[in-house]
């Protein structure tokens, strides 16, 4: 299936962007100045809706013609691009957007064609869906592990390499005690944040 | 495949030179005019790319390069500066970001030469003797002194390091050093395997396109990589980075024994995993256990090996040095990813060496001047600092810095592959100091002989 690998869907929607009109202020510098201010990291929308393991939002204003002999066209209206790589169904995770994401989402797509707002949920489910691309190839670098399992494997990673850097050369006995430990406070570990950029590392042993 | 002319091309960019001595004299220009007579008087004077036979070996060598605030003093026209490459123009300083030149690295640290206003020239000098570097030295410094244009307002002396009463081809911290540069298309040198691009078929050796060296030819992707105009002053040129790195000996040699207590393999085997090559130069690849003086002699074996069949890295460490620096085919597609990569070093010691037997000192005056030479110092040396150097991915090895090169602050950590082998098993060193320091250093361009005249003549035309 074009839009999927291993358990990561790869979405890609297209949706036009409102036409201009003198006077009026422009939809696309709009979406383009909500993006600029859009928060990072943990604070990201994206962060909120978990299971996202890589999204774009990009303005295209048209295709680009590069002289001749190419032969010249153009798109119909400019487009918002969104890409997002996530976990699981695609219905749901677009109701989490709508829900999660609620203000950020607004934002953006109220300068969009066809936008129906987030007040029935359904429809803007319907209207996304509508937008939608068969995406038909994707960078997919994590295919069979959800965003949480990721985070989980780096942080045992990391907590990994710190315990056998302590503890290399101790006696067996001492070592395997040292290990038991280590297994139960990895085992109890908090989770990592999505957004966050660096493994934390855990607190001895 | 181009001809080379290498009557035009300055000798330090075609061949590493392997005299014991060297200076480099900086220079700053404060008259146009009498810049422009100085470069034209110095041309002359200036060792060509042209082969040397056992008659006809020169006893000194003098090369030429230029900043970008070096070409604005001696008057290039506007459209030429501008055609510059913005990294070449910005000077290393402002790419420090960039290049993790921050915190013990900050030029605030480096030599004052350095902070005091941008050097206009360098002259690398380099000899058979000390008292030949002397005399040829003077030379010169009576020439830009004579002109009334030029100062000279710092230098830098280099040799190789004598050990033991002894020449040696190793750096501070007791590696044998300099071994294998790529090779060139068109470049008349002896070739050895191992040194330019692999093939497809992941075994044999080509050369890289000349282009990734010299501007004015086509690269590995088939283009020109990015020059100045017009073609006459960027042809046979290229790009050099010269950093000075200070060498912390006494932290390196401390860290090594202290972690070497607990590695099983020793101090050694320690030393080697951080390079990839034992102290004497033997690559790990080769000869995983021991060194063999037989295999750093030969020179169809010491740099003629690949990564493909240590995927795991037990042999030769995803982290270590050179698997960092030049990592072959360890990425696959038979190394098609890294041959716009590659950087030719230039490399020599700077400062006493301390016997292996103290423990060092890390105030000393003592490391290495660095100088690479590139067609793109963005494509090529600044990936390889920011991405290879200060960073793992691609190494597979997260955000760990180079152990040897990267700069720490005693939270890095370096991790060695193992087996089940008693000998080599997985170890992981953590803490990480900063064994070297950047001390200065900027982004020069090297010209050709036709351009350099050009330039003594204020005749450089972009129209």
């Amino acid at each position: 299936m074009p839009n999927k690998n291993g358990s990561v869907y790869g979405l890609t929607i297209l949706s036009p962007i409102t036409r201009s009109v003198h006077g009026s202020e422009s939809h696309s510098l709009a979406i383009r100045q909500c993006l600029a201010k859009m928060p990072r990291d943990s604070e990201s929308p994206f962060a909120k809706v978990s299971s996202t393991h890589m999204a774009r939002l990009v303005v295209m204003d048209d295709v680009v013609f590069f002289g001749a002999p190419s032969h010249e066209e153009h798109l119909r209206s400019k487009y918002l691009i969104f890409e997002s790589n996530f976990d699981g169904d695609l219905d749901e995770y677009l109701k989490r957007l709508a829900n999660e994401a609620r203000q950020e989402v607004h934002e953006v797509w109220r300068h969009c064609e066809g936008y129906p707002g987030l007040d029935d949920k359904e429809a803007f489910v319907r209207y996304m869906k509508k937008c939608q691309v068969e995406t038909t190839f994707f960078f997919a670098d994590v295919n069979d592990k959800t965003v949480e399992q990721t985070l989980q494997a780096l942080q045992a990673q990391s907590a990994v390499a710190a315990f056998i850097e302590k503890n290399q050369g101790k006696p067996p006995e001492e070592l395997q005690k040292a290990f038991q430990r280590f297994i139960e406070s990895l085992q109890n570990a908090r989770p990592q944040p999505p957004g966050s950029v660096k493994g934390k590392e855990l607190a001895d042993e | 495949m181009s001809i080379l002319d290498p009557t035009d091309i300055q000798g330090f960019t075609l061949r590493g030179y392997t005299f014991p001595v060297a200076r480099f004299l900086f220079l700053k220009i404060s008259d146009t005019k009498k810049g422009r007579e100085f470069v034209t008087e110095l041309v002359s004077k200036l060792t060509t790319g042209e082969k040397w036979d056992k008659t006809h070996r020169p006893r000194t060598t003098v090369n030429v390069a230029f900043t970008y605030p070096g070409l604005v003093a001696l008057g290039l026209p506007q459209a030429s500066l501008q055609s510059f490459p913005v990294e070449f123009v910005q000077g290393m300083k402002a790419r420090g970001a960039i290049l993790c030149d921050v915190e013990k690295n900050a030029p605030q640290h480096w030599d004052r030469v350095w902070q005091e206003g941008p050097v206009h020239i360098w002259l690398g000098v380099y000899a058979e003797s000390a008292e030949e570097l002397e005399q040829k030295c003077a030379e010169l410094k009576a020439l830009a002194e004579r002109s009334g244009g030029l100062v000279v307002a710092g230098m830098q002396d280099a040799a190789a390091l004598i050990i033991d009463g002894q020449r040696s081809t190793k750096e501070h911290f007791g590696y044998t050093d300099g071994f294998g540069n790529p090779d060139y298309s068109g470049v008349d040198r002896d070739s050895q395997n191992g040194q330019g691009k692999l093939s497809p078929d992941g075994r044999t050796w080509l050369k890289l396109a000349t282009g990734e060296l010299l501007l004015g030819y086509a690269d590995e992707a088939g283009e020109l990589p990015p020059a100045p105009v017009p073609h006459l002053l960027a042809n046979n040129g290229t790009f050099m980075v010269y950093r000075k790195l200070h060498q912390n000996v006494a932290t390196f040699r401390a860290y090594i024994k202290e972690k070497a207590k607990l590695y099983p393999g020793g101090e050694k085997m320690l030393k080697a995993k951080f390079v990839g090559r034992f102290p004497d130069g033997t690559p790990l690849e080769l000869s995983p256990d021991r060194e063999d003086p037989a295999i750093v002699k030969d020179k169809s074996r010491n740099v003629d090996f690949t990564y493909g069949a240590d995927p795991d890295g037990v042999r030769c460490p995803f982290s270590a040095h050179i698997r960092r620096a030049n990592p072959r085919d360890a990425f696959g597609f038979h190394g098609q990813l890294i041959n716009r990569r590659r950087i030719t070093r230039r490399g020599l010691t700077y400062g006493p060496y301390t016997s292996e037997c103290e423990p060092g000192d890390d105030s000393a005056e003592h490391g290495v001047i660095f100088m690479a030479l590139n067609a793109s110092i963005f494509r090529q040396f600044e990936f390889v600092q920011q991405q290879w150097i200060e960073y793992g991915n691609d190494a597979r090895q997260g955000n760990d810095r180079d152990a040897l090169l990267g700069r720490h602050d005693g939270k890095g950590k370096f991790v060695i592959p193992g087996t089940d082998d008693a000998g080599n098993p997985p170890f992981i060193c953590g803490g990480l100091p900063s064994f070297v320091q950047l001390r200065g250093g900027d982004y020069f361009f090297i010209p050709s002989i036709t351009a350099l005249k050009m330039i003594g003549l204020g005749a450089v035309d972009p129209r």
